[in-house]
C-alpha cells in the first residue's frame, strides 16, 4: 500500500508543490483551517480560498478568502500528491 | 560519510539533522505537542517538510494522536529533534 | 534556504502573495479574527506588512465564556462594541477575510 518516501523535499519544493491545492493549515491554538492554498510568503503568512474554519472537530466559518497570519501557523498539511 | 567539513571535525546541529533526511524523526514542540515522521528535507529556520506524519497532542484528557500525510511544520515553535523518531509512549 | 524564491502562480489578476488579498481589500469592510477571542469588522483604511491596521466604522465583538458557580455551566456571551475608527497592533492578528466577491 505505502510508497517509499521521496527522497528529499525542502519546504520550498514542498510549497510550490501545494499552491492551488487543498490544505489543512494548523494553527498553535488548535483551530484548523481547510481550503486552497493561494499562496503564501516568507513569514508563513497564508492566503486560503473557500476557507473553512473548524474548532474541535466542528465547522465554525466559512470565509470566501481569508489570510492568515504567519506567526499563528503551527503547520500546512496535504494529501500526498505524487 | 564524513563529517570533516568544517576544521574541528565537530558535528553542527543542522548537520545532524541532515543526516536524518529520508529516516524517521522525532520533533517535540514548546507546547504538549509532539510529531513524528519521515524528513523529507528542512531550511534554515528549522522548517521541516515531513511524511507520513503522527502529531501527538497531551491534553489533561489523554494524548489524542493525528495521522498527516504530508507537513510543513513551521520551526519557530520546536524545542527538540530526536533521530529514529520512536515517539512518545 | 531559498526563502525569498517562492513559486507563487503567474496569472492576471490574481493574487500572488498573501498581503495582495489585504491591499485588495483596501477601502472594502473587512473582517478580523484576533488573539484573546476578538473579532472585528470595519473598513480597511490602511495597513502595513505588520498588519498593522487602521478601520473605520468599526464593530468589535469580544467573546468570553463564563462557568456558572452553581451549575457548572458554561455561558457563552459576547460583548458587542463601536467605535469610528482604530488602530489594530498587527501582532494580535490571526485571520484577515475581505469581503465576499461575486462567486463565493
Amino acid at each position: 500500500m505505502q510508497q517509499p518516501p521521496q527522497q528529499e523535499r525542502s519546504p520550498t519544493e514542498f510549497l510550490s508543490n501545494v499552491i492551488g491545492r487543498p490544505v489543512v493549515v494548523k494553527l498553535n491554538s488548535g483551530v484548523d483551517y481547510r481550503g486552497i492554498l493561494s499562496c503564501l510568503d516568507g513569514y508563513m503568512n497564508i492566503a486560503l480560498e473557500q476557507t473553512e474554519e473548524w474548532v474541535n472537530g466542528q465547522l465554525k466559518n466559512k470565509y470566501g478568502d481569508a489570510f492568515i497570519r504567519g506567526n499563528n501557523v503551527l503547520y500546512i498539511s496535504a494529501d500526498k500528491t505524487n | 560519510m564524513s563529517s570533516a567539513t568544517n576544521a574541528t571535525n565537530q558535528l553542527l546541529p543542522l548537520e545532524l539533522i541532515d543526516k536524518c533526511i529520508g529516516s524517521k524523526i522525532w520533533v517535540i514542540m514548546k507546547s504538549e505537542k509532539e510529531f513524528t515522521g519521515t524528513l523529507l528535507g528542512f531550511d534554515d529556520y528549522v522548517n521541516m517538510v515531513l511524511e507520513d506524519v503522527t502529531e501527538y497532542e497531551n491534553t489533561p484528557e489523554g494524548r489524542k494522536t493525528t495521522h498527516l500525510d504530508q507537513i510543513l511544520l513551521n520551526g519557530n515553535n520546536i524545542t527538540m529533534l530526536i533521530p529514529g523518531g520512536e515517539g512518545p509512549d | 534556504m531559498t526563502e525569498e524564491t517562492h513559486n507563487a502562480p503567474v496569472e492576471p489578476n490574481a493574487v500572488e502573495e498573501p498581503l495582495d488579498l489585504v491591499r485588495l481589500s483596501l477601502d472594502e469592510r473587512i473582517y478580523v479574527k484576533l488573539r484573546g477571542d476578538r473579532e472585528l469588522r470595519g473598513k480597511l483604511h490602511a495597513y502595513d506588512g505588520h498588519l498593522n491596521m487602521v478601520l473605520g466604522d468599526v464593530e468589535e465583538t469580544i467573546t468570553v465564556v463564563e462557568i456558572n458557580e452553581e451549575t457548572y455551566e458554561e455561558v457563552i456571551r459576547t460583548v458587542k462594541r463601536t467605535s469610528e475608527m482604530l488602530f489594530v497592533r498587527g501582532d494580535g492578528v490571526i485571520l484577515v477575510s475581505p469581503p465576499v466577491r461575486t462567486g463565493t
